[in-house]
């Protein structure tokens, strides 16, 4: 028995014993979950050796299993960030119905991205593919708010992108006689020579799960209406797996690819470039207008996966380089702010800005994690959000000349700066209402992993570096030689760099000498005062007041971006929907379920074939 | 060792250099605002006094951790965005680090101000403050889209994200930026309208109606702090935009006592005179809503700012 196996089965039998346990102990559920995750990760990252792999052979077909370096970077999220949010759920869920259910589907959840990641035969990886969507279905429903409408969505896209991903499988077993995923790419499957649908088809697969337009639609609700602490992994690692298959067809098709696939793959790398910053702008601005924190996070997700989406579009070194380090932080940053709003909402009892404000006192440890995690989304210097953003535009200015992405990817990122604000406004800064004042910070098993999550955030942007390396090994798995990284220092062809090193010491020293300054200068005379202190032009507010500003906060914004809020990519969905269902209608005239017809049908089509009987068998 | 204090030294002359400069331009253009309206106008070292007065108060009111990190996080963002930007290229007096962080990098680090000011501001639960935030942001997705077209347009003409880079090659073909590039420059200088909020983009402070805007419930000594970053800032802008089209400053690896202080002179001249643009814009305008402002920025500037990467990559 391989490491590998021990792993998935200890998860697979981790669900099945939560299960069991729930029945006689509730309470010990998610510990349980936490425990097994826990173990698991702690198997993987002391145990395993990154190369090793091991066949079965299950009837003529081989199967194979082992970690590569390129989806060693994909275990670091899903481990990591699963450990965190398991051990954020014990106290999240508590108290909540049907938890032997939540948890054995939360551990086959794991399982199934575990499985992906050790998966190095395409039949396992779809097997796993899979077990992963069930799992996840069963989550997303999990809470019963219109389960059926949005769980359906999310079912309906996960099948079409199995569909696709199964078709391209058997396809390359046609076609290159192997269901090994490196030797497919090896032989040139990826390569867009001969069968191009092959990686287009994988590519539909994966794409679903990475949320790109047009497929994204299932993606908001299912990551705003299932529990916030799967919702984590969901958002932050699961959505990863899309980018994980992604990154093997494309970066793979660039570096196997020979000429005759030239233009194919450039008009590949435009098309999904463009998806990508389309995705990335109309996200952002959907985001920004939402009034459930819950619901702007999961447009934001949608937005960040875009970017993603766009740094692997491009296929050179920096960019892939990007897209895998900007794919590790927004699990992290993501995974925390998911926290975040289960935290809020565990605590304020909803995730509706315009129900709460001024959190910011009650809950200061959260908003310190949100404060932290909103700045490594917003790209700002000096955490590593910027880092990968850096690294985005850099590989689209110098070396994709790809001029004009890069401004819609800018458009995306300044206008991300609004979502960002009202987001930590929405919940933690404003008005104190009185509505809140029996809110209490999260409980601390709670808290920890959050506080971890905004640690990894401060540590990874000062030395990106501890994350270049495997991003390095991984890139090199891919195909990409020579990938140059260093522990703080970013350099684009051109040469010209960004110290995070001189950036992180100027703002360190800033720091320090300014807010020493401005805490001790008149230390004494100054005085603390509450949100209700403030002057509004003279007057006092009365305690009740309200001056809640929380109601159509960007109008401005959408007055003047009005065009663009006319697209929306639910409508053209259920227009199809609708034209699906008049050609439906008009089959319904075919099919009409009546035997006398289908026997109409049937002498018809003999009496045909009577009639050109010496036309069609005259051999 | 020594080069190290020499570093230090530098880096605290050039602060204190940006900040004197910032608060006496914000001055003059008082002066000249009063002049203009007929009225007779405070003297132009108005600010450093009220800068004194504000740091000189007994009492301050305190609104919370961000109300206390928002004048922290803007010298923050001053500071660093100065020690990166060449403030005379290739000067020993004023060494800096441009070296180590692009265009890029200024473009986020000079945000960072920003959202700190916005966090600040909405901790004191003052609504007002949160409509100026809220305008405020707004209007930079607003102004962004071209000084971005335009910066991109002059990275690709050039093949650099690095300012020192763009400065020398001002330097080595004679040809200022604005001339090479016409399109990219008016691009940014539209932008620049809205970056320093003179009217007619002044809906962000709004004193008439917001009480101005998001540091309405600021006073004492954040405020002063504050004033100060914003100051830096002004100076910030100013010589970014002479070293982006102008050519910069100073004859570069010249350290001498002339070359420095004619280099000064340059720099000084031409950032005011850049200065003297939005302003005498405002002078003549009303004031746009937030989202007319918008749909200024992007209308012709943005046109402006295409056919300036247009330009780059075809023309070049």
């Amino acid at each position: 028995m391989n490491i590998f196996f021990t792993i998935i089965s200890l998860l697979f039998s981790g669900a099945l014993l939560v299960f069991l346990i729930n029945k006689v102990l509730p309470k010990i559920s998610g510990v349980v979950a936490f425990i097994t995750i826990a173990v698991v990760s702690a198997l993987f990252f002391t145990q395993v050796t990154v190369g090793e792999s091991y066949h079965y052979m299950v009837g003529e077909i081989q199967m194979q299993f082992g970690v590569t370096y390129y989806t060693y970077i994909f275990a670091i999220i899903v481990l990591g960030l699963s450990t965190l949010a398991s051990l954020y759920s014990i106290q999240y869920m508590q108290g909540k119905q049907r938890l032997g259910f939540f948890y054995s589907n939360y551990l086959l959840t794991v399982a199934g991205m575990i499985g992906i990641i050790f998966s190095q035969d395409f039949i396992s990886f779809f097997i796993f593919w899979e077990i992963m969507t069930w799992s996840s279905y069963l989550l997303v429903i999990y809470n019963g708010y219109n389960s059926s409408k949005i769980g359906m969505k999310y079912m309906i896209f996960s099948a079409i992108g199995a569909y696709a991903m199964l078709a391209a499988i058997v396809s390359i077993k046609a076609n290159y006689d192997t269901y090994i995923i490196t030797e497919a790419m090896q032989n040139g499957a990826f390569s867009f020579s001969d069968h191009i649908y092959i990686p287009i088809m994988l590519l539909i697969g994966f794409a679903v799960k990475a949320a790109l337009m047009p497929l994204h639609v299932w993606a908001p609700n299912a990551y705003s209406k299932s529990p916030m602490s799967f919702t984590a992994i969901f958002s932050g690692a699961m959505s990863k797996m899309g980018i994980l298959g992604m990154g093997l067809v494309l970066a793979s098709a660039y570096s196997y690819s020979n000429s005759e696939s030239g233009n194919a793959i450039l008009a590949l790398r435009y098309t999904l470039g463009w998806l990508g910053g389309i995705t990335a702008v109309m996200a952002t601005i959907y985001a920004l207008i939402q009034t459930d924190a819950k619901k702007l996070l999961a447009y934001s997700s949608v937005a960040q996966l875009g970017y993603i989406i766009v740094g692997l579009s491009t296929g050179t070194k920096l960019g892939v380089m990007a897209a895998l380090f900007l794919a590790i932080v927004h699990g992290v940053f993501k995974g925390a702010l998911f926290m975040v709003v289960g935290a809020v909402e565990k605590q304020a009892g909803t995730t509706d800005m315009t129900k709460i404000s001024g959190l910011i006192r009650k809950m200061p440890w959260t908003f310190f994690v949100a404060l932290v995690s909103i700045i490594a989304l917003a790209g700002v210097p000096p955490l590593g959000g910027f880092v990968g953003k850096w690294m985005l535009y850099e590989a689209l200015i110098t070396e994709s000349n790809n001029y004009f992405l890069v401004i819609v990817i800018f458009f995306s990122s300044t206008a991300a700066f609004l979502y960002s604000y009202r987001f930590l406004y929405g919940l933690f800064l404003g008005q104190e209402e009185t509505d809140t004042a029996h809110v209490k910070e999260a409980p601390i098993t709670m808290l920890i992993p959050m506080v971890i999550l905004a640690l990894i955030l401060i540590v990874t942007g000062a030395y990106p570096g501890i994350l270049f390396e495997p991003i390095a090994h991984g890139m090199h798995y891919l195909g990409f030689n020579d990938v140059n990284w260093d522990m703080s220092i970013l350099v684009n062809v051109w040469g010209e760099e960004s110290n995070m090193g001189y950036i992180n010491m100027t703002i360190g020293v800033v720091f320090v000498v300014i807010f020493t300054f401005l805490t001790l200068k008149g230390y004494k005379g100054t005085k603390e005062v509450g949100t209700k202190d403030i002057s509004t032009g003279g007057e006092v507010p009365a305690e009740n007041e309200n001056l809640s500003y929380q109601l159509d906060y960007f109008k401005p914004f959408e007055r003047a971006a009005a065009p663009l809020y006319k697209r929306s990519m639910n409508k053209i969905w259920s227009d199809l929907g609708n034209a699906m269902e008049a050609l439906f209608d008009f089959t319904r005239k075919i099919y009409t379920g009546n035997g006398q017809t289908y026997a109409i049908f049937v002498i018809i089509f003999l009496v045909i074939l009577l009639l050109l009987k010496d036309t069609l068998f005259a051999n | 060792m020594e080069d190290l204090g020499l570093k230090i030294f530098g880096a605290i002359l050039t602060t204190i250099m940006g900040f004197t400069v910032g608060m006496t331009y914000g001055g003059i253009v008082r002066k000249l605002t009063a002049r203009v309206q007929n009225r007779f106008g405070p003297p132009f070292y108005q600010n450093f006094l009220d800068l004194l007065k504000l740091q000189s108060k007994k009492t301050n009111v305190a609104h919370g951790f961000m109300g206390h990190m928002a004048p922290v996080w803007i010298i923050i963002a001053a500071v660093t965005v100065l020690m990166f930007i060449p403030i005379l290229n290739g000067n020993l007096w004023f060494p800096n680090m441009s070296f180590h962080g692009d265009l890029i990098f200024l473009l986020y680090m000079m945000v960072f101000g920003s959202l700190g000011m916005a966090l600040g501001a909405g901790q004191t639960g003052n609504p007002n403050s949160a409509i100026g935030v809220t305008r405020g942001l707004s209007q930079m997705v607003g102004y962004e889209i071209p000084f971005v077209l335009a910066l991109v347009a002059l990275m690709i003409q050039y093949e650099t994200t690095s300012i020192q880079e763009l400065t020398k090659i001002q330097h080595e073909t004679g040809v200022w930026n604005a001339f090479a590039n016409p399109f990219a420059f008016l691009a940014a200088l539209f932008a620049s309208l809205g970056m320093f909020r003179y009217s007619p983009f002044d809906i962000v402070g709004a004193p008439a109606e917001l009480a101005s805007g998001p540091v309405s419930e600021f006073g004492g000594k954040y405020l002063g702090t504050m004033m100060s970053g914003g100051a830096i800032f002004a100076f910030i802008k100013l010589t970014l935009y002479v070293h982006l089209f102008f050519g910069g400053a100073g004859n570069a690896d010249d350290s001498g006592i002339l070359a420095t202080l004619a280099g000064i002179g340059i720099l000084l001249v031409k950032t005011f005179l850049l200065y003297m643009i939005p302003v005498f814009y405002g002078w003549i305008n009303p004031r746009y809503r937030t989202e007319q402002a918008i749909r200024y920025f992007w209308g012709w500037p943005t046109a402006l700012g295409v056919i300036g990467v247009l330009w780059a990559v075809y023309i070049n």
